[in-house]
């Protein structure tokens, strides 16, 4: 049997399971092939990347690889760059950290640096900063789209937190269930009618947030209930769990006038703790009284 | 108890009594009791002020007394929470005034001004003030009226010379069916002692006062009302007016967390024989159960009898408008982000400051900023949890957790509260001092004038006297007056906060700090 007709025959049995398949599988499908052949085979299919070794316990597994993927990569990579790059490939749109591709490429860290800075000059892969630690530089393919939770999702535009852009969705979906409530009240079909009437899915607020059209980006339904939960959280709005256990969102009123305290300055007078009737801070020579009075 | 509280007290008294009342109480707010002599000796009062003062005290209840440990002189004692009863006078009387009318709210603005009377003073004073235009039945009516409703108290009297146990002071004592027993009184008798002598009364020795707690009652009445009235509408507001009465039907009103169990047939019956809204007759079931399912916690399920039966929640109400007040005020003070974060907190239980700018969805520097600041301010606890092990090489493996604790702050900001008021009182103090003169020549022409109309003075003559005072004088003294209004009106907002946090800390104490019987 000729060598090439060996490689055909290996790499269809490697391919034919997409989860790979052990030294013991080869040597059943492939009878009449010795051990040397085998290893020849194995050897020439692996330099020419079209299967990879991984480790399943102690045991080797042979797995096919999609040969499109590697087309990115140049011909003239060097090995060292191709473990790289198949690391970074495996991140996927999480994106690996440099420490850990230094551990387990077992590379050096110049040598590396060296590397990553020829594949991001190749556009071959990119750094991405991450918004949970700001100094934490991932890296994944050029291509690949960054997960959430490196940036953090719809609400942060490179690594900033929009937060105009979460006040203004505040107000829009706390419009949206006033507008809902108002409307319940008229109809007059009893309270607890009104309450139902009020209540709002988060499908609801999705349609109406998406109508407006006030995002550039794509807003799903869990973006919207994280903001309508920010509503809940300013008060102005009540959780109420529903009989499938999904929640459904109502905008109520809060149940106390501002209180008394407040209507003084010593309400919010930031330095009551300071204030006797000696000393720099008295109440008969105090500035807020003053301005208040006046 | 403050040290705020205290100097609270103090001015207070001094507003109302005089320097010497003010400071024989300052003296008494020291300690649990005191005799006379060391009264005498700390205030450095001679004998005879310093019995007026006690005397006064007494008289508005504002001081009791008992023999001393050893049984040979007595000893008086503050009672301290009752001091800041006074800064709500004007509550009393309005209260009185909206149940009782004019009638009402001048014998319980008589009753005040003295601490107590017997009936027969409080009418034949109530008659001077109106020029003896309203006839003696209608007080006497309203009197029976506000007793049988427990508006009015009355006090006990010194026992019998022979019951006496101690010789060193008086022992007072009253009977149960006699506290709310309506007077016994002849008018023909009060006509004719009008201007002469009390004595010759037959009640002379009977002694009434307002009933704090009464009042104290129907307060607490209204804040649940109009906290219930603005989240779910007028006509829950009023449903659960009625479902208070029908709770105070079989409950002693200062049961301390939850009430006696009342059925909804009853509250059905009492609106069908008194209420007009027919959409709460309508829909009364729908009313009662969106009371009970709301948030506020007002009303709880306890079980289905009688159409649904039903208690009156009060520690969990409570607990809740504190929280509402609580979240406000520190939305006034560190804007609604903080607000927001506090929020979180609460609904988290537990949370690490990493989750809450997650949760609240607020940029990482302003949370912590915030977060801190409440830590700083009181607001927020920290609780640590530390890993075992790691002993001193290492990071330190801990965890800290953000949390509320209620109480404590409802404590803190009660003090702050009280500070407040302190301040509020010795500005208006100031204010009045400065402007002494400016405010005793306007009083002076006021009553010039107000004789000169009497008299029927030509207009241009009152004209006259009036441009005595300058227009800049004018301006100050209209400015002034509009300080002082301000102040004031402050005092009385500064109140209902206060009367909330109080009743808090009643409902969820483990012991009451309110007296009640």
């Amino acid at each position: 049997m000729s060598s090439v007709e060996t490689d055909h025959q290996l790499l269809g049995v490697i391919q034919s399971n997409p989860n790979g398949v052990t030294n013991d599988d080869i040597v059943k499908s492939l009878t009449n092939v010795s051990p040397q052949d085998r290893v020849l085979a194995l050897n020439k299919l692996l330099q020419q990347g079209l299967i990879e070794v991984l480790k399943k316990g102690d045991k080797l597994i042979y797995r096919g690889k999609d040969p499109k993927k590697n087309s990115a990569l140049p011909k003239d990579a060097d090995n060292e760059e191709k473990i790289v790059y198949g690391l970074i490939e495996e991140g996927g749109n999480k994106g690996v950290w440099i420490r850990d591709i230094r551990v387990k490429s077992n590379l050096n860290l110049t040598q590396l640096n060296k590397i990553l800075k020829n594949l991001e000059g190749k556009k071959l892969i990119k750094a991405v900063k991450s918004v949970n630690a700001s100094k934490k530089k991932v890296y994944m393919l050029y291509n690949m789209e960054p997960d959430r939770s490196v940036t953090g999702g719809a609400w942060y535009q490179d690594q900033d937190f929009e937060a105009e852009f979460v006040d203004i969705l505040n107000q829009q979906c706390l419009r949206f269930l006033q507008i809902k409530r108002d409307g319940a009240e008229k109809k007059r079909e009893g309270p607890l009618a009104a309450k139902q009437f009020s209540c709002c899915t988060v499908k609801e607020v999705h349609k109406y947030i998406s109508d407006l059209g006030i995002s550039k980006v794509t807003l799903d339904e869990d973006d919207l209930e994280t903001i309508l939960k920010t509503v809940v959280y300013d008060g102005k709005a009540e959780r109420i769990m529903t009989a499938e256990s999904s929640y459904v969102y109502r905008a109520v009123e809060c149940p106390v006038e501002p209180p008394g305290l407040v209507q003084l300055p010593c309400g919010i007078c930031p330095v009551i703790k300071n204030c006797s009737n000696c000393g720099d801070v008295t109440p008969t020579t105090c500035e807020y009284m003053k301005q208040w009075l006046e | 108890m403050s040290i705020f509280y205290g100097k609270l007290c103090s001015v207070i008294l001094k507003q109302v009594f005089g320097k010497n009342v003010q400071s024989v109480a300052e003296c008494l707010f020291d300690s649990i009791s005191r005799s006379l002599s060391v009264i005498i000796k700390t205030t450095n009062l001679t004998r005879r002020e310093a019995t007026t003062a006690l005397a006064i005290l007494i008289k508005f209840r504002l001081v009791t007394f008992t023999p001393s440990v050893s049984g040979l002189i007595p000893e008086y004692s503050l009672n301290r929470d009752a001091i800041n009863y006074i800064l709500r006078y004007p509550r009393y009387v309005h209260l009185a005034q909206t149940k009782f009318g004019e009638n009402g709210s001048s014998i319980v603005e008589e009753l005040i001004r003295s601490g107590c009377l017997p009936a027969s003073a409080v009418i034949i004073k109530c008659m001077n003030n109106y020029d003896n235009k309203v006839k003696p039945e209608l007080y006497r009516d309203v009197f029976n009226t506000m007793v049988t409703e427990n508006y009015l108290i009355r006090l006990p009297v010194p026992k019998a010379r022979e019951e006496v146990v101690s010789e060193v002071c008086p022992t007072l004592s009253i009977e149960d069916y006699e506290v709310f027993l309506p007077p016994d009184l002849d008018l023909m008798e009060l006509m004719n002692v009008q201007n002469g002598n009390m004595q010759h009364c037959r009640d002379h020795e009977i002694f009434w006062q307002i009933n704090f707690e009464r009042f104290h009652q129907d307060f607490r009445d209204q804040v649940m009302v109009s906290a219930v009235e603005k989240k779910l509408g007028a006509s829950a507001g009023e449903c659960f007016k009625f479902i208070l009465k029908t709770m105070y039907t079989k409950t002693n009103p200062w049961q301390q967390s939850y009430s006696n169990p009342f059925t909804l047939a009853e509250v059905k019956h009492l609106i069908d024989k008194s209420s007009k809204n027919l959409e709460l007759m309508k829909y009364l079931d729908q009313y009662v159960s969106l009371i009970a399912e709301d948030s506020l916690g007002f009303i709880r399920k306890t079980g289905d009898m009688g159409g649904g039966q039903f208690v009156v929640d009060f520690e969990r109400s409570f607990e809740e408008l504190a929280y509402t007040t609580v979240e406000s005020i520190i939305t006034e003070k560190f804007g609604s982000k903080a607000s927001r974060i506090f929020r979180v907190i609460r609904m988290k239980k537990y949370i690490e400051q990493e989750d809450i700018q997650k949760e609240a969805m607020i940029p990482a520097k302003e949370a912590k900023l915030l977060a801190y600041s409440l830590v700083q301010e009181q607001f927020l606890q920290i609780k640590t949890i530390r890993k075992a092990g790691g002993g001193g090489a290492g990071p330190a493996k801990a965890f800290y957790l953000f949390q509320i604790k209620l109480r404590q702050i409802v404590k803190m900001l009660l003090d702050i509260c009280y500070k407040a008021l302190y301040n509020a009182i010795t500005r208006t103090d100031f204010e009045k001092n400065e402007n002494k003169r400016l405010i005793d020549k306007s009083q002076k022409l006021e009553s010039i004038v107000d004789a000169m109309r009497e008299r029927g003075d030509a207009e241009e003559y009152i004209e006259e006297i009036r441009e005595t005072m300058t227009p800049p004088e004018r301006e100050i003294m209209d400015n002034v007056k509009l300080r002082l209004k301000t102040l004031a009106n402050a005092e009385l907002a500064l109140d209902e906060t206060i009367f909330l946090f109080q009743m808090y800390l009643f409902h969820t104490a483990y012991r009451p700090p309110v007296k009640t019987k």
